[in-house]
């Protein structure tokens, strides 16, 4: 009889199938603290066609799929949630497919990182630019996408998802399918509308109604005058509300806040970072543009008069010119403003890394991270919240960030931590993103029910043999 | 090594697995030719560094699917450049820590425990027969000197083309120098895990070299001069002497003019590979770039270069091994070479000369050494 793992080879060839020891620990974990749990294979397509006979032949076999582009959602949500899954490692699908340069957009692959948009399009597409993350640059900009994750063009055009123009995707039955303007044809992925936005059928389902194959992303022309910043602020609730009035009044391209522990992480400040008395609880890059000089002069000054007039509040709050931060830091300053996955390696310190972060009301998101420093403060990890106004302020982002080591007592009190900081966004009505199951399951209980039914009943109408993904955001 | 002290425990919690040990920080070329070819996330170094830090806690179970991953890397530690970790000079070493540890528990890979009882039986890993002391007869050596050629095994036993030319230029520049008994350094071994002969060939190595009565030791083999410089101390092994690469030699006899070398009407364009063990593992870039500034031929770099550059592939064990992926490996290299027009290859270590010439087809340029190219000149 043909093992599960030979008709899986005949598929993706030999190489590219794994059920070693060594794979299947690998693959049943990652940085955070969710549990791990070992996938019986690991295959590794190359094309659309080898994803679509995968499938078809997990729904012969009744195998559970899981895809995986670099498993660094911070979610654990590449571990799969049922035994004997197969992991889908998408990295052999690495192929800038077209740039279109007057559509603005890219087609790309799910291997494709940050890094290598970053470096095609400065080589090939000089005026034109993605949006970047801070995490490392060698996290998939497709997984990104459909994770409605938060990019630096988010201040101004919101989560990933909003830059998808359409996409390719194999169904859980196996059906090749596109979604947005590509439906006519290969150069034509212009955007979605108007047509069924389907975009949403593969954005924030976590793997659970397909593969993605290739994706259209919109680019942007790069503004010929950028200045950056950086503003030193204090508490919780006078630095969200200056932040609204800079959004708010549409100064800033990107407005990237840290807790300032993080600031002093980016100078070399070693591990454990503990916030001193006194100084700014707050550090945003903000990033300024103009088509003129005259209109990104203009914008300064605003900026500069919002930030003065703060002042009658806070005196100590302080805005510099980024060429003064670089001058404090090092060169390496500009690389963060630049590109802001250069700047990810202060998360490096440990084999731990997790995080609760939530888009939110703008009204609560004061509140959130008032409360939350205190939870992280209580259970003694260091201050490490990031937050971002999104889409003109529409809506904000924060999340509390916690590196550490993965011993047994650290993996229990991250996740006791995680939880209260969940509890605590879900009684101001944060929406939790990237969510592990048992944050998606604390959502479900608080959440409208006839919705929850809704995204089930979607899923098992994609799925009928329920073999994408299973148990996935506590489906 | 022989210390107690585990670099695998010491670093039990770093690794956080963020994939930047796969690419060239900011110019996102590929840095891992192992990752890059087998694609497992278990391939790249924090793959490694997981497994090694779960078969430390007893997470997982040593069975033999285990090698594979263990033993495919070249220990190029072109990931230890890429990592922002603080644990980041220490990658390689707890991958060869693993790799002993795997040895002792389910025993290393057949290639490599056929040329490790070659090391004991013949003291080369080829099985050659030993005939190291030869050379001082043939080219009328005396029995103590100054400096202590080390003439390495690969370029003893199989390209010694590169042991010939060295000979020539150090006795064309006057070197007071001689050949001793040296058995195989112990890079190989260690390199693969296979630590029980090396203290042994090493303890040997010292007296021959004591015995010639050297102040210093030259070698030709850029894994020779990593093992005599950096792992023998490790090994609790006091050489005594200075140890050289012959680039840094070459660099200090043309600086003080025993070397001059002569103009020629056709300045022949070359590129240069920086070997992983002169280069990454010890930090020499700059002298043989500086001898070949002397020379009469122009450099052109390679798009990936000095503690970038991609590595030849034959490393760690893996042309042993893994002849296909190591030549394929080196294939990249040529033609990251053939993009540049250059004439020659360049290099300084007789194991990336061997797999760089095993990936050129006929459109590939010559590899040559550096010796041979100075030789060329003098
Ligand atoms: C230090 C650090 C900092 C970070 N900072 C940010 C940040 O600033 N902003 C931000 O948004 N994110 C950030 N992230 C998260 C990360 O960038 C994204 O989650 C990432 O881009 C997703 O890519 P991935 O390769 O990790 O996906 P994976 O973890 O491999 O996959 C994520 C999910 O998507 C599914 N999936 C993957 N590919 C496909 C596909 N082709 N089709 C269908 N389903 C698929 C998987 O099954 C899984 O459920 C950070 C991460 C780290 C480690
Ligand atoms: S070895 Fe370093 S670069 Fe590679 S994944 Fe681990 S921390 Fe990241
Ligand atoms: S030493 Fe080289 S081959 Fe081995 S993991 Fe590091 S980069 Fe890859």
């Amino acid at each position: 009889m043909v093992s599960l793992k030979e008709k899986f080879e005949r598929i993706v060839g030999a190489d590219h199938v794994s059920d070693g020891a060594a794979e299947r620990y690998v693959y049943s974990r990652d940085m955070t603290e969710n549990p791990p749990r070992e996938p019986q294979l690991v295959v590794m397509p190359s094309t659309a066609e080898e994803v679509q006979k995968i499938v078809r032949l997990a729904n012969e076999e009744r195998v559970p799929l899981v895809p995986f582009a670099t498993g660094q959602s911070v979610g654990g949500l590449t571990i799969p949630q049922v035994d004997d899954a197969v992991i889908v490692d998408l990295k052999r699908m690495n192929k800038i497919l077209n740039v279109d340069e007057e559509g603005m957009y890219m087609v790309i692959e799910p291997g494709v990182t940050f890094g290598h948009v970053r470096k095609y399009l400065d080589e090939s597409h000089p005026d034109l630019r993605y949006t970047y993350a801070i995490s490392s640059p060698f996290t998939s900009v497709i997984a990104n996408a459909l994770l409605q994750g938060l990019c630096d063009l988010s201040t101004r055009y919101g989560s990933m998802a909003e830059f998808i123009n359409g996409l390719e995707a194999v169904l859980p039955t196996g059906e090749i399918v596109r979604v947005g303007s590509g439906i006519l044809g290969d150069d034509n992925w212009f955007g979605r509308y108007p047509l069924p936005d389907l975009v949403g059928l593969f954005t924030g389902w976590q793997g659970m109604t397909g593969i993605v194959t290739k994706m259209a992303l919109q680019l942007w022309p790069k503004k010929p005058f950028t200045r950056h910043f950086a503003l030193f602020t204090f508490g919780e609730f006078m630095t969200t509300d200056l932040l609204k009035q800079i959004v708010r009044a549409d100064l800033a391209e990107d407005a990237g806040a840290l807790s300032f522990s993080v600031v002093k992480a980016l100078i070399g400040m070693p591990a454990p970072i503990e916030a001193i008395e006194g100084e700014p609880d707050y550090g945003t890059f903000l990033t300024l543009s103009g088509i003129t000089s005259l209109e990104l002069d203009e914008k300064v000054r605003v900026l500069k008069r919002i930030v003065d007039r703060s002042k009658a509040e806070e005196p100590k709050n302080l805005l510099i010119p980024f060429e003064a931060v670089a001058r404090l830091m090092s060169e390496e300053a500009y690389g963060w403003v630049d590109f802001p996955s250069d700047s990810f390696k202060q998360l490096t310190e440990y084999d731990g890394l997790t995080w609760m972060g939530t888009y939110i009301h703008p009204k609560n998101w004061g509140e959130a991270l008032f409360k939350g420093r205190k939870i992280v403060e209580k259970y003694g990890y260091e201050l490490m919240a990031f937050l971002k106004p999104m889409k003109g302020m529409h809506f904000c982002e924060f999340k509390f960030i916690i590196r550490f080591k993965r011993d047994d007592e650290n993996l229990k009190r991250v996740h006791q931590c995680n939880n209260e900081l969940l509890d605590l966004a879900l009684d101001l009505k944060a929406i939790p993103y990237k969510t592990p199951v048992w944050s998606a399951k604390k959502l479900h209980e608080r959440a409208d029910p006839n919705f929850i039914e809704l995204v089930r009943r979607i899923r098992d109408l994609l799925d009928p043999n329920g073999i994408m993904n299973p148990g996935r955001w506590g489906l | 090594m022989t210390s107690d002290e585990s670099v695998i425990e010491q670093w039990l919690h770093s690794c956080v697995r963020c994939s930047n040990c796969k690419y060239v920080f900011r110019e996102y070329f590929p840095s891992c030719p192992a990752g890059e070819h087998f694609g497992f996330e278990t391939y790249y170094a924090s793959g490694r560094i997981w497994l090694a830090q779960a078969l430390y806690k007893g997470d997982l179970e040593w069975e033999p699917s285990l090698l594979d991953p263990i033993f495919a890397c070249t220990t190029c530690g072109n990931c230890e450049i890429q990592c922002l970790a603080p644990h980041s000079e220490h990658i390689v070493d707890m991958i060869e820590e693993l790799r002993a540890r795997a040895v002792q528990e389910i025993g290393g890979l057949p290639s490599h425990i056929r040329f490790r009882e070659n090391v004991v039986q013949c003291h080369n890993p080829y099985g050659a027969e030993h005939h190291n002391r030869n050379l001082v007869e043939t080219h009328s050596l005396p029995l103590q000197a100054e400096t202590v050629y080390f003439v390495g095994c690969t370029s003893n036993y199989r390209e010694i083309q590169i042991r010939d030319a060295t000979i020539s230029v150090l006795k064309k520049a006057g070197v007071d120098f001689t050949v001793v008994d040296e058995y195989c350094c112990g890079s190989p071994l260690i390199r693969t895990g296979q630590l029980a002969p090396v203290n042994e060939a090493a303890q040997h190595n010292v007296d021959a070299i004591r015995d010639a009565g050297a102040k210093r030791v030259v070698t030709s083999c850029s894994g020779c001069y990593r093992t005599l410089s950096r792992d023998y101390p490790k090994l609790g092994i006091d050489l005594g002497v200075e140890v050289m690469h012959i680039t840094q030699l070459l660099k200090e006899l043309i600086d003080k003019g025993a070397i001059v070398p002569r103009p020629t009407e056709h300045r022949p364009t070359i590129t240069w590979h920086d070997p992983c063990h002169l280069g990454r593992h010890m930090g020499i870039y700059d002298e043989p770039r500086t001898v070949i500034s002397k020379l009469p031929v122009d450099l052109v770099e390679m798009e990936t270069t000095r503690e970038n550059a991609w590595c030849c592939g034959a490393g760690g064990g893996a042309k042993a091994a893994y002849n296909d992926w190591s030549v394929e490996t080196s294939r990249e290299r040529i033609e990251q070479a053939l993009r540049t027009g250059a004439e020659f290859i360049v290099t300084a270590c007789p194991f990336c000369s061997r797999n760089l010439r095993d990936g050129c087809s006929e459109d590939g340029p010559p590899v040559i050494d550096l010796t041979e190219l100075v030789d060329r000149f003098i």
